[in-house]
């Protein structure tokens, strides 16, 4: 079965976001909070905008088609 | 090894894992445009049937109403000529029509919405994304010079 693109683009920002965890175990001086807070951070927030609106655009897609079938 | 330069082998992981994301969204991005695009030719395609289907219902109920009329007209007919099959063929694919049609329009106005956010995270992928990983590379190359630098002077 094909996975849904928001379904794979929600997998991908999880990893992201754990890569991100991982980076500021070790990463932790004023360039790293620079950088999480200026870069990193509105990254993650408009990849989620994206993604949850790319999931309703999907679903509406889905339920077109099944409420047009026969 | 791990301890000394577990920061940099880190910030390597997240670069390589922001290089990743870009590539990947980017494919997200596109499939979500093919499934649009998928979509709407279906139901143009299912609305171009569902039109055949009707005009030919109407075609039908129309020559079945002339029949009909014929039939009144003629007394030595056995009975009234029923329509009514046709009637609700045409009734029946005339609301499938209109089905299909509120469905494009209502996949017209969220694609129109959704295309806002979308361009917004194109332009991040396409443009600050680049920034953020050449940005990255900049501090590894900083604390990598950093470290040769501090290394001899840290043995003696």
């Amino acid at each position: 079965m094909i996975s849904r693109p928001d379904q794979d683009g929600d997998q991908q920002l999880r990893l992201l976001d754990d890569a991100w965890g991982k980076a500021a175990e070790y990463w932790r001086d004023g360039t790293a909070r620079q950088f999480g807070a200026a870069q990193l951070t509105p990254l993650l927030q408009e990849s989620r905008s994206y993604l949850e609106a790319l999931r309703k655009l999907m679903e509406t897609l889905e339920a077109a088609e099944r409420d047009t079938e026969g | 090894m791990t301890g000394i330069h577990a920061d940099i082998d880190a910030l390597k992981g997240l670069h390589g894992a922001l290089v990743k994301y870009r590539h990947t969204q980017r494919d997200v991005t596109a499939r979500g445009e093919d499934q649009i695009r998928a979509t709407r030719a279906s139901l143009e395609a299912k609305a171009s049937r569902c039109r055949t289907q009707l005009e030919l219902s109407q075609a039908e109920l129309g020559a079945c109403q002339d029949r009909a009329a014929r039939a009144a007209a003629d007394d030595t007919t056995r009975g009234p000529v029923d329509c009514s099959g046709y009637a609700r063929a045409v009734e029946q694919y005339g609301e499938r029509l209109e089905a299909i049609r509120r469905w494009q329009q209502r996949i017209d106005a969220e694609a129109s919405q959704f295309q806002g956010i979308a361009g917004r995270f194109a332009d991040l992928l396409e443009n600050e994304l680049p920034r953020m990983e050449e940005h990255l590379v900049a501090i590894i190359a900083s604390l990598e010079a950093a470290r040769r630098v501090q290394a001899p002077a840290s043995s003696s």
